[in-house]
């Protein structure tokens, strides 16, 4: 009985301690949004000030942030619809079909999985530069294809893994030709991993940093670029910052608080069902 | 839940079973399917590997092309004797090894703390998600001026405040690299505890309660027991978390810039300002390969770990 007790009060410090430690820096970037100038930079830290909305009109007025936001939107947005359009029929033919020199190629599948963004970036750099296509949409989404295509393949390949053999069993009784299989039979079952594979996807390019501050300029920026910005212009503009981050990131929060079930396997890439 | 959530992922496994001979009209259908990511795959992901190594047997100085050409293995040779690689490499090795460490640690003794089932462990494990969705260069940024700031910062303010004094968090060489590593495991942390709990939670049962009787103590249950039971997990979440490690440019980019002096300065940082500030693409197509290896040779070595677990 003591020790049950004991164990509680453990279990609720450890939980009190992630949370502090996890989340409260977010929180506080959240707070700090709806500071004014003087109330940031009071010591020591206030927790009760008037909340303002400065910092985001002026964040909006002085930067181009929601041209920021378009590019990472278009950049994002085709990059997923061609990740999917082609992922997932790889992903389906890979978990389920036989082929010739299937394994090869799920090894180089899996090799390529585990190059660094590195790798990748100079050779289509010095691509991208002749085809004039830096600073342009086309040059960041096939850049960010060259790591993501690989992923959401990947990610395909292990939703499509886990349907049950019945399902295809059932449709051929029932006469169904190889392609109806697939389209009305396969694909709607995992229809779940589809849209998994489509948030993580567009999540990955739209935080992508590397890509974007090599391949951008004056013309397409996205907003991970913008936000650097930032700084560079004046170190203490802190309260834009949080709005802009603010701004960027709560999409993204909001998604995974309302979808976290599902997307706790796909960003754990399929390690956890 | 399966019988065993934390589990081989699908190519793995395709990897591990016997192939069957395919027959014709499945393989054209296959093929449809699969042409067009592959074609895409190999132009947009293998290619530029192979011109990556291809490059680095170049002169190719975008600041003076006259220089262009064949060299062979003088980009080597020059990387051979170039004492920021070295650094770089070293800071690389210590950057991935700690952070990876200190990931696998703290996820695993904190999955083990909260073993049981608590309320509100829904809540917590959506709230601990969090940091790994935000952009890198967010928490960069984050760090560097909320939490890090002299004086200002939140996590600097704690300092002052419990008597331990103000910080040189990133302007000091020591304190910039810890500094980094320290924002890494934080950012990345809840992958290793989310996946630590599920697979604690899906550990059959029976073990556990024999070892609960056969066991004198909780530290030869935790060594006998839960260890070798959690080893798949712990050789699969290294995978991971290396692969991200090694991957790291942007929040440390934006706290840092690799600095103070080249303090932080990792390899990617490094092949980031040969490459692209100083525009010689040859000699940083050399260093990127020299990544390259190092990644490859560092997860095959974590993947012969675990088939030998499979198998």
């Amino acid at each position: 009985m003591r020790r049950r007790s004991v164990g509680q009060g453990l279990r609720l410090g450890v939980v009190t301690g992630i949370l502090v430690i996890w989340v409260f820096p977010i929180v506080w970037a959240l707070v700090t949004s709806f500071k004014d100038r003087r109330d940031i930079f009071t010591i020591p830290p206030v927790l009760l000030f008037t909340p303002t909305l400065d910092n985001y009109i002026l964040a909006l007025t002085t930067r181009p942030i929601l041209a920021h936001l378009r590019d990472s939107l278009i950049i994002a947005g085709l990059t997923t619809a061609l990740a999917l359009l082609l992922g997932v029929p790889g992903g389906y033919a890979f978990a389920r079909l036989r082929f010739p020199l299937s394994r090869p190629l799920a090894f180089l599948l899996l090799a390529l999985r585990m190059v660094p963004l590195l790798g990748f970036i100079l050779p289509l750099f010095l691509l991208l530069t002749w085809l004039r296509w830096t600073d342009t949409y086309q040059g960041l989404v096939l850049a960010n294809l060259s790591v993501t295509l690989v992923a959401a393949t990947w990610l395909m390949i292990t939703y499509f893994q886990d349907l049950p053999h019945e399902l295809e069993e059932a449709a051929a009784v029932d006469g169904a030709s190889r392609w109806q299989t697939f389209l009305w039979v396969m694909l709607p079952q995992a229809r779940g991993g589809v849209a998994v594979t489509a948030v993580l996807t567009f999540v990955a390019v739209w935080n992508e940093f590397f890509f974007a501050v090599v391949l951008s300029g004056s013309r397409v920026r996205p907003i991970t670029v913008g936000m650097y910005g930032f700084l560079q212009f004046d170190e203490s503009l802190w309260g834009p910052l949080m709005a802009t981050a603010v701004m960027a990131m709560g999409p993204l929060v909001l998604v995974t608080l309302l979808a976290q079930r599902h997307l706790v396997r796909g960003l754990t890439l399929g390690a956890v069902k | 839940m399966g019988v065993s959530p934390v589990r081989v992922t699908g190519l793995t496994t395709h990897l591990l079973t016997r192939a069957r001979r395919p027959r014709l009209a499945e393989a054209a259908f296959a093929g449809l399917l699969i042409g067009p990511d592959l074609v895409a795959i190999l132009a947009l992901s293998l290619f530029p590997l192979l011109a990556l190594c291809a490059l680095s047997f170049f002169s190719l100085d975008l600041a003076s092309p006259h220089r262009t050409g064949w060299v062979g293995l003088e980009n080597y040779r020059r990387l051979l004797n170039d004492g920021r690689f070295w650094h770089a490499l070293q800071i690389t090795a210590l950057y991935t090894f700690s952070t990876v460490a200190l990931q696998l640690a703290l996820g695993l003794g904190l999955a083990l703390l909260l073993f049981e089932r608590f309320p509100g462990e829904a809540i917590v494990r959506t709230l601990v998600l969090l940091p790994m969705i935000l952009a890198p260069v967010v928490v960069g940024l984050l760090w560097r001026t909320l939490l890090l700031t002299p004086r200002f910062g939140f996590v600097d303010y704690l300092f002052e405040v419990s008597g331990l004094g103000s910080r040189p968090w990133l302007s000091e060489p020591t304190y910039a690299l810890v500094s980094v590593i320290l924002m890494h495991t934080w950012q990345w942390t809840p992958f290793a505890f989310l996946v630590f709990l599920a697979s604690l939670h899906a550990l059959p049962t029976e073990p556990l309660e024999a070892a609960k009787i056969d066991c004198q103590s909780w530290w030869q249950e935790l060594w006998y027991i839960l260890l070798p039971l959690l080893r798949p997990a712990i050789a699969l979440v290294a995978i991971f978390r290396t692969v991200t490690a090694l991957n790291a440019f942007d929040a440390i980019y934006a706290a840092t810039g690799g600095g103070p002096g080249t303090a932080t300065e990792i390899l990617n940082l490094y092949v980031f300002y040969v490459a692209f500030v100083h525009l010689s693409v040859g000699y940083g197509a050399s260093l990127g390969v020299v990544q390259l290896l190092l990644a490859l040779g560092i997860t095959a070595l974590l993947f012969r770990f675990l088939r030998s677990e499979v198998a």
